[in-house]
């Protein structure tokens, strides 16, 4: 077991080596450079000027070298300073991951609760209407772009019925402290966090259904019942622990992306987390940002690889064994 | 005459398919005496372990039901009894070990907690007294060190093992009835020998009924008292278990005594030609046809049988015979 663990940090270690190498190349690539953009917005310079900025981000050496330079910072923990902010980038990560952890834990956890709940409950009575009303809300919530349904709940719950407000993490007239304080952000975190669990719920809906289907046509669930066990213990006991194993992977990929995840929901609502801070880096072409949060992002589906297979080893005793 | 332990009557079994009922099991009807052990033979897809999960009111619905019949525990219809009263019926007054030990374990829980959770549910025990007790199970059914061996998780354990974990689960509760449905088709032959042993060994400590389903005739020859042939969801003949080996009376049932293989002694250089029976049971849809429904397969058919069903008829020495050769013979 051990052998097999550091076997998967080797692993994880190209990976993450890989997705560096592949990022940096691919932002190369692409036309326009951090100099560009900095000059757009300040209306325009010198040659000299522009050649002198260059040759401070680094950006005259030859590929080879950035990339060797760049690869080697990293090594130390050095994710480069901002061009844009003008901080260091694990600063700016580090100022941003609390806000969306917040969200997508929040999102995700909603979103594997009460879909496992549905997908319990209509996995037993397949053809209640709960059941169908699993079916229509994850074809919708597998069909519906994140960003319109964020726009139709601000319409909903902000705009038609004014309950919540409609952006940002806090209220710009607030300056309570305490308690005040994250009664304030809860309120903020309600739509973004609802929008997001909306499409996520329908995944885990489905999954949960699909997966506890299936268990309960097994040949353990048919000897649970055989010997007595009351329906709740049958559901709960033996069928959940084992049905449940899909929905924990699942969830550890989706949470190891939750950047990609939170782009949209973070833009539509002006969240600021992780998501806009990428989205922003992209526009303002701030190469070391973006890489940053890439990087971050790779480490995070890296981290949540060997947690879910923690949590595995929890659920499932058979893992141990091999 | 004393109420029998189990008596059913009249079952009809039926799994809807295209919005009509088709019977699986029919006019099926048989006793079970406390303390008796009646085997249930008949090919694959003949209706018996249909017949085995009725009785526990797990025939999977939908898609199937019981749609005819009662069947009478201890006097008590278990046709259309409540839920609850069926979960205390099961395990406790009837339980049952399937066919496949591979499977029919819970992956996720230790051995000891299968099998003391059915102690907590149908006596109250505490957590420590249920453990104590299976453990006790585990010792009883032959499995060593049982002390340990209930931390065990089931894919730490040999398929004879995890049956014997089963077969510990099914009498937990000292239940009046054992369904035994194929329980060592899984498993290696000298795997089953000993299962077969247990079954004894156990059979004179608790005094159970056993009905035990299977198709390996020499182990009906060994175990049973009494056996019960089925055909397509029918029973075709009835009888003690002496007499159904020796002196078989349906076609079919002497097709299947003549399918043992016989070892010579010495065993000669000839290849011997096993017997078969020929074609395949047929599908329950097909069953609405006239006449015998093992008219097609039969080696001794006659016209008649193409036309009309035989019923099952009492000998005058007490077996029940479903075949046109009886009546033709006694007239």
């Amino acid at each position: 077991m051990l052998k097999g663990s550091l076997n998967k940090l080797g692993n994880a270690v190209v990976l993450l080596v890989a997705v560096l190498v592949l990022n940096f190349t691919l932002i190369h690539i692409a036309p326009g450079d951090p100099v560009e953009a900095i000059v757009g917005e300040m209306g325009g310079a010198t040659p000299e000027m522009i050649e002198q900025m260059r040759a401070q981000y680094g950006l005259d050496q030859p590929f080879i070298v950035q990339i060797g330079t760049y690869l080697g910072n990293v090594l130390t923990g050095d994710l480069g300073m901002s061009t844009y902010y003008g901080q260091p980038v694990t600063q700016l990560i580090w100022d941003r991951i609390g806000a969306t952890m917040l969200l997508v834990i929040t999102a995700l956890m909603t979103a594997m609760i009460i879909g496992t709940v549905l997908g319990v409950f209509s996995a037993q009575k397949r053809r209640s209407i709960l059941s169908h009303f699993v079916t229509v809300i994850a074809l919708a919530g597998f069909s519906a772009p994140v960003f319109w349904v964020g726009i139709m709940l601000i319409l909903l719950l902000s705009v038609s019925i004014p309950l919540l407000p409609i952006s940002g993490m806090t209220s710009a007239t607030s300056e309570a402290g305490g308690i005040a304080h994250v009664l304030d952000v809860l309120h903020h975190l309600i739509l973004p966090a609802l929008t997001l669990a909306t499409i996520y719920l329908a995944f885990y809906s489905r999954l949960a259904r699909a997966s506890m289907l299936e268990v309960l046509g097994s040949d353990y669930v048919r000897t649970a019942r055989a010997k007595g066990m009351p329906q709740r213990l049958v559901i709960y006991k033996h069928a959940l622990r084992n049905a449940i194993l899909p929905v924990v992977t699942f969830a550890g990929l989706q949470f190891g992306q939750l950047i990609s995840g939170a782009v949209l929901v973070e833009t539509v609502f002006a969240w600021p987390g992780l998501g806009t801070l990428a989205f922003e880096s992209i526009l303002r072409r701030d190469t070391p940002t973006l890489l940053g949060i890439l990087f971050f992002s790779s480490m995070m589906v890296v981290v949540m690889n060997v947690l879910t297979d923690l949590v595995y080893r929890i659920i499932d005793p058979r893992i141990k064994a091999r | 005459m004393t109420t029998p332990l189990l008596s059913v009557r009249d079952l009809e079994i039926a799994f809807r398919s295209d919005g009509t009922d088709i019977p699986v099991v029919r006019d099926l009807s048989f006793d079970l005496a406390h303390g008796e052990t009646l085997g249930i033979v008949g090919e694959s897809g003949c209706g018996k372990s249909i017949t085995a999960l009725s009785l526990l009111g797990l025939v999977p619905s939908p898609p199937g039901r019981v749609t005819k019949g009662q069947i009478l525990f201890e006097g008590e219809d278990l046709v259309g009894a409540r839920e609850q009263r069926l979960n205390q019926v099961r395990g406790n007054d009837i339980s049952m070990v399937f066919q496949e030990p591979m499977t029919s374990l819970n992956p996720v829980y230790t051995i000891g907690e299968q099998i003391a959770e059915t102690a907590r549910v149908h006596f109250g025990l505490s957590k420590a007294k249920a453990w104590k007790r299976a453990v006790e199970m585990l010792s009883l059914v032959g499995i060593p060190s049982p002390d340990q061996r209930a931390y065990d998780y089931p894919h730490q354990l040999s398929g004879g093992m995890r049956q014997r974990v089963m077969i510990a689960i099914a009498l937990v509760c000292e239940p009046k009835i054992l369904i035994a449905d194929e329980p060592t088709t899984a498993l290696d032959v000298t795997v089953q020998a000993q299962i077969f042993d247990l079954f004894q060994d156990l059979k004179r400590q608790i005094g159970a009924a056993i009905i035990l389903i299977t198709h390996d005739i020499g182990v009906v020859a060994q175990m049973t008292d009494r056996v019960m042939v089925m055909y397509a969801g029918r029973k075709i003949e009835e009888g003690p278990v002496a007499q159904f080996v020796r002196d078989p009376r349906h076609p079919y049932t002497s097709g299947l005594v003549s399918c043992i293989p016989r070892l010579m002694m010495p065993p000669s250089d000839e290849v011997e030609d096993l017997f078969e029976i020929p074609g395949v049971v047929p599908a329950p849809r097909d069953l609405n046809r006239p006449g015998c429904p093992f008219s097609p397969r039969c080696n001794r058919v006659m016209p008649r049988c193409r036309d009309e069903n035989p019923a099952l008829e009492v000998r005058a020495d007490g077996r029940k015979v479903a075949c046109w050769l009886e009546t033709e013979v006694a007239a």
